[in-house]
């Protein structure tokens, strides 16, 4: 079989150059075996567009730079090969975050605003002692808490969300999920009360309005469901004696 | 902690307006389908019907329905309300997000804003209609056979769409329901409720001119 | 509007991996002001990235049991081929506990000891109901204990976004998106940086009385790496561009045994640890007749060499992307595989289209750790500049010599970071800073020029990309895993070329803003730069020593180059000058590694 021939129809637009307004551009590749979006974009930039910006570090799915949207979809380039797309691609920044130029946004401070706004840190009284052991923990919570600490922060999750993208100040479920983290660490003393102050709320859990794009567009398949479920009934006991 | 937040503490508003929103749209779904059945009790007969319908006036249960409906549907109107984008840019941007990332899921909220919408002026339309000359098989048959059919058609579908997606996304918000096999289930449910009130149409219909 | 903008504070700290902000948290703590700068957001570091695990002789384990400090030190030092400095390697194994412990403090969910029974490799272990919920370890190569102390398959994550959620608690203010160009400094004091906005594209200065380089390893010089993107040795060029600051053992480059082919992205040491087999295209396990106590468990820079020397006997399996071997874990189960291996069949599903219960996995040893970078003293202080330090991978602290054990570069960040945090705060307290502002301009200026000579084609219109590729391709092939006079010789000759030409650059792209291309235009020298460094050290070491490989010079020759390379590069210089320097010996002599080809227990295999 021939390969087959690509067109990447991408989204273009430079903040350094506002007069000109976005534009989606075209570009045409011959498909190679095992193509994946990384390998595409760069060969773009390297050899038709080297003006062309978009975020890859670990082009493994493991750092969650580069989170678009691909024929629509929030996921990761890195690992979206080529074969399982058809042979007209569209690629768009994610939505929500701050555009930085072509397919580059600016996860990083978003996520650090979420992060600082949830207190999304140990919380506790104790100070550290280097003279004494580890103060033990059931394999399972370690676990547990590891299936949810799993977040790369990708973005996918806000981009596709539609509450998101109208309400800038909801945390999405990413935010939700991360707050949740540290609700099943037994090392983290904040009571129900302290964890409502910064979930209970519109910009919180009670700004989800249950579409599930977060759950369905995961990818690395945090069950975001379950988490969001599971913040909102502990928050409503919260609210519930408050 | 800012001075302002440590003043304005997250407050319980945005949880009870979520809770009456929920609480009240799971009310309205029990109340939709309790009606449909009664409505469908013309399957059994005419007499049936009017049986319902005369003992419900009788003690005063079609009032209690009334302000039940009219309160419930106040709530959860007031409730969602937030939710629907109220700026033309909002507006503009949910509607290009859902044909961005076509999600279903989001397609049906957008559906379900659509649907409670239409719904208000319809619901209230039809509450006053049945407050104004009450209930029994004649009256109905005589409204399915005026332009009234389409009216009661699109009510059915519209509220039933309604109820079975938002149903759905209570559940899933709330609880451990694998989203996929409860989609399936409320489909079920969806289908048979309108067809039994396409059925009693129909009835009321073909009964018409005989009653 | 200035030209730049300007920053100051006590400390800054280039790189925002794990090192760096272990090192920001501990000047932080001490009340200084601390500002952080990274190419990305710090969750996105490369430290992200290490999926096994942290190496600290806490000995919780049935099979860590009698482990202790000096096990740790023996396998370390053993594991460098006694290329590293006893008294870091001892320092740091002492530390690396309590190191562990605090991260378990802070909120890294490091999986615990679970009481009973368990079958691994044909022998029942029996965890210790006494340990029941301690912090476990788990098997990895090179060591003789069970010790590498791990989170399922993420232990870099959860390390890293514990350590960012601690610098996010502590208010230590980052700049990410930010890349450093060059090194303000006088010929004696480093007072900051030059760098250059990689949003805006505006160059900003920052001034400090302290300045510590974080930025990890050089992977990308070689095309096939498994490291992340922006591993392109940054912080270690700016510090060799100043002329004064010497690189050390730049030439000890490890390739890890298994990458899969062809995105090079890694598949865990676990793979083999948990029963994994090395098959060649007769589908024949071979490292047995190579090695045969440690068979595919024998230290990194062994089983590479080995896999290599398979292939060129003729029995590697031919791709489009050069001749590999097989792994194969198809007999460890679905189970297993779905559950202990996610992240491999994850990797392998995604990225290779195969599924590893029923396929093969095609995988060939690939850049992987530099052991080399800036080097520095046992408090993190670099050689030749005052109020300069560097630790983690962009350093040559030197705990790792010639070979680099797994899972001790996760612990050396960590560990380093807290001990030289530490020194740092006390340096910069003692410091006062008084930098004059006409050095401050003399180095913007540079950077502005040579930004215009790239806009403007003034010294040229090489392709960037062109010489990138060139320079990965001389580094893959001439200074790979198996190294001679020959090939060396060629990689220096062209190396020298493509450094002259790397002048010559001029962008296609226009150069606005925070363009990608002018980025990439502002690295390739210095990046030449160390790949020349790599190559000329790698040229003079006339012998085998860990992962540095001579065929023409097989065997360790403890007499003449027991010692350490020194690589500068003196501005204005086309080449770098090579002085060496004595390792520190202090209670290792260098002796029998117990695997390899120099080892009496190694097997030989006819070619």
């Amino acid at each position: 079989m021939s390969p087959r021939h690509l067109t990447f129809r991408i989204f273009r637009y430079n903040p350094d150059t506002p007069k000109h307004p976005p534009s989606i551009q075209s570009y045409e590749l011959q498909e190679e075996t095992g193509m994946t979006l990384f390998i595409v974009l760069n060969k773009i930039r390297e050899e038709q567009d080297p003006s062309l910006k978009f975020d890859f570090v670990c082009r493994a799915g493991i750092c969650g730079s580069c989170g678009m949207l691909i024929n629509g979809r929030p996921t990761l380039a890195c690992k979206t090969l080529t074969r399982d797309l058809p042979a007209e691609i569209s690629l768009m920044p994610l939505p929500v975050f701050k555009l930085l130029g072509d397919l580059s946004v600016d996860t990083g401070m978003w996520f650090r605003d979420v992060s600082l706004r949830t207190e999304a840190w140990v919380h506790t009284g104790k100070t550290f002692n280097p003279n004494e052991q580890e103060e033990r923990m059931d394999n399972e919570t370690a676990l547990n808490i590891y299936e949810v600490e799993r977040c790369i922060e990708c973005g996918c999750c806000i981009g596709g969300c539609a509450t998101a993208n109208i309400k800038p100040d909801f945390i999405g479920a990413a935010g939700v999920n991360r707050v949740s983290r540290f609700m099943i660490d037994p090392r983290d003393e904040r009571d129900e009360q302290e964890y409502f102050e910064v979930v209970g709320s519109e910009d919180g859990i009670f700004g989800c309005v249950g579409l599930m794009a977060c759950d369905d567009n995961c990818p690395i398949g945090i069950p975001l469901q379950g988490q969001l479920a599971y913040v909102r009934r502990k928050m409503a006991v919260a609210g519930w004696k408050r | 902690m800012q001075l302002q937040k440590a003043l304005t503490r997250t407050s319980k508003a945005d949880f009870i307006t979520e809770m009456v929103q929920t609480v009240s749209g799971l009310l309205l779904v029990g109340f939709l389908w309790t009606h449909m059945l009664f409505v469908g009790s013309i399957l059994l007969g005419v007499e049936a019907f009017n049986r319902l319908a005369g003992f419900m006036e009788q003690f005063r249960l079609l009032d209690v329905a009334v302000v039940f409906v009219i309160l419930t549907v106040g709530a959860h109107v007031g409730a969602v309300f937030r939710r629907i984008p109220s700026r033309w840019q909002e507006q503009k941007i949910v509607w290009k997000h859902a044909r961005t990332i076509k999600h279903s899921d989001t397609w049906s909220w957008l559906f379900q804003a659509v649907t409670g919408s239409a719904m208000l002026i319809l619901v209230i339309i039809h509450v006053f209609i049945v407050v104004y000359a009450g209930i029994n098989a004649k009256l109905s048959a005589d409204r399915v056979q005026s332009w009234m059919l389409g009216f009661y058609i699109v009510l059915l579908l519209l509220a039933e769409y309604h109820a079975s997606v938002g149903l759905y996304r209570a559940l899933v918000k709330w609880g451990y329901v694998k989203r996929r096999s409860l989609k399936k289930v409320l489909s079920v449910i969806t289908v048979c409720t309108i067809a039994l009130g396409l059925v009693s149409l129909w009835l009321f219909l073909s009964l018409g001119d005989s009653l | 509007m200035s030209r730049y903008d300007s920053f100051a504070s006590d400390v800054i700290i280039v790189g925002a991996g794990l090192a760096g902000e272990r090192a920001a948290i501990e000047a932080a703590s001490q009340g200084l002001n601390v500002i952080l700068l990274s190419l990305v957001p710090p969750r996105r570091s490369h430290s992200s990235a290490a999926q096994g695990g942290m190496q600290a002789s806490l000995g919780n384990s049935a099979m860590g049991k009698g482990d202790s400090t000096d096990v740790h030190f023996a396998d370390t030092v053993k594991g460098s081929d006694w290329g590293c400095d006893q008294d870091v390697a001892r320092l740091f194994v002492n530390s690396a506990p309590v190191a562990v412990r605090q991260m378990a403090f802070w909120g890294v969910p490091w999986n615990r000891v679970v009481e009973g029974k368990r079958m691994y490799d044909g022998k029942e272990i029996q965890e210790d109901a006494e340990k029941e919920g301690l912090i476990a370890a788990r098997n990895f190569g090179g060591t003789a204990k069970w010790r590498t102390c791990y989170t399922a398959d993420g232990t870099g994550h959860t390390l890293l976004y514990t350590m960012d959620s601690v610098v996010i608690k502590l208010g230590i203010t980052v700049h990410d998106r930010t890349e450093v160009l060059s090194l303000i400094h006088d010929g004696t004091r480093c007072s900051g940086v030059v760098a250059r906005c990689l949003r805006t594209g505006k160059l900003r200065v920052y001034t400090a009385k302290t300045t510590v380089i974080a930025t990890g390893g050089y992977g990308r010089l070689y095309g096939a790496s498994t490291n992340a993107i922006i591993n392109e040795g940054s912080g270690m060029f700016v510090a060799l561009e100043t002329g004064i600051v010497p690189l050390g053992n730049m030439e000890a480059v490890q390739f890890h045994p298994t990458s899969i082919v062809p995105t090079w992205i890694l598949i865990t040491e676990g793979a083999r640890g948990d029963g994994g087999y090395l098959l060649d295209k007769d589908h024949h396990r071979f490292m047995p007749d190579y090695e045969p106590n440690k068979k595919e468990l024998a230290s990194r820079d062994v089983v590479s060499r080995r896999i290599i020397q398979h292939i060129r006997k003729g029995y590697g399996v031919e791709s489009p992307y050069g001749a590999h071997v097989w792994l194969d874990i198809r007999h460890l189960g679905a189970k297993h595989i779905n559950t202990n291996l996610r992240e491999i069949a994850n990797i392998s599903r995604n990225f290779a289209g195969i599924d590893p219960i029923h396929d093969l996995i095609p995988v060939r040893p690939t850049q992987h750790y530099s052991m080399g970078g800036i080097r520095t003293n046992i408090d993190g202080m670099a050689y030749g500049l005052d109020g300069l330090f560097a630790l983690g991978e962009s350093a040559c602290w030197d705990l790792h010599g010639f070979n680099r054990l797994g899972g001790n570069s996760l612990a050396e960040t960590v560990v380093a970071g807290m001990i030289i945090g530490e020194k740092i705060a006390k340096y910069t307290k003692e410091a006062s800073v008084h930098v004059s502002s006409a050095l401050i301009e003399d180095h913007v200026r540079f950077q502005e020029d040579r930004i215009d000579a790239l806009i403007h084609h003034r010294n040229g219109s090489e392709n960037v990309y062109q010489l990138r590729r060139e320079m990965e391709q001389i580094l893959s092939e001439h200074v790979g895993i198996f190294r001679s006079e020959e090939a060396l010789t060629k990689a220096v000759g062209r190396l020298h070329e493509l450094h002259q030409r790397s002048y010559q650059v001029g962008l296609r792209s226009g150069g606005l803003g925070g363009d990608p291309e002018l980025a990439s235009a502002l690295r390739i020298t210095g990046m030449i730069r160390l790949a020349y460094c790599i190559a000329a050290g790698a040229l003079a070491r006339q012998e085998s020593r860990g992962s540095h490989f001579r065929e023409d010079y097989p065997k360790r020759n403890d007499e003449q180059w027991l010692k350490r390379t020194l690589a500068y590069w003196p501005v204005g210089a086309a080449e770098p000058v090579l002085e060496y320097e004595p390792v520190k010996i202090t209670e290792s002599p260098p002796g029998d590694r117990g695997y390899g080809e120099a080892s009496t227990q190694s097997a030989t295999v006819k070619s």
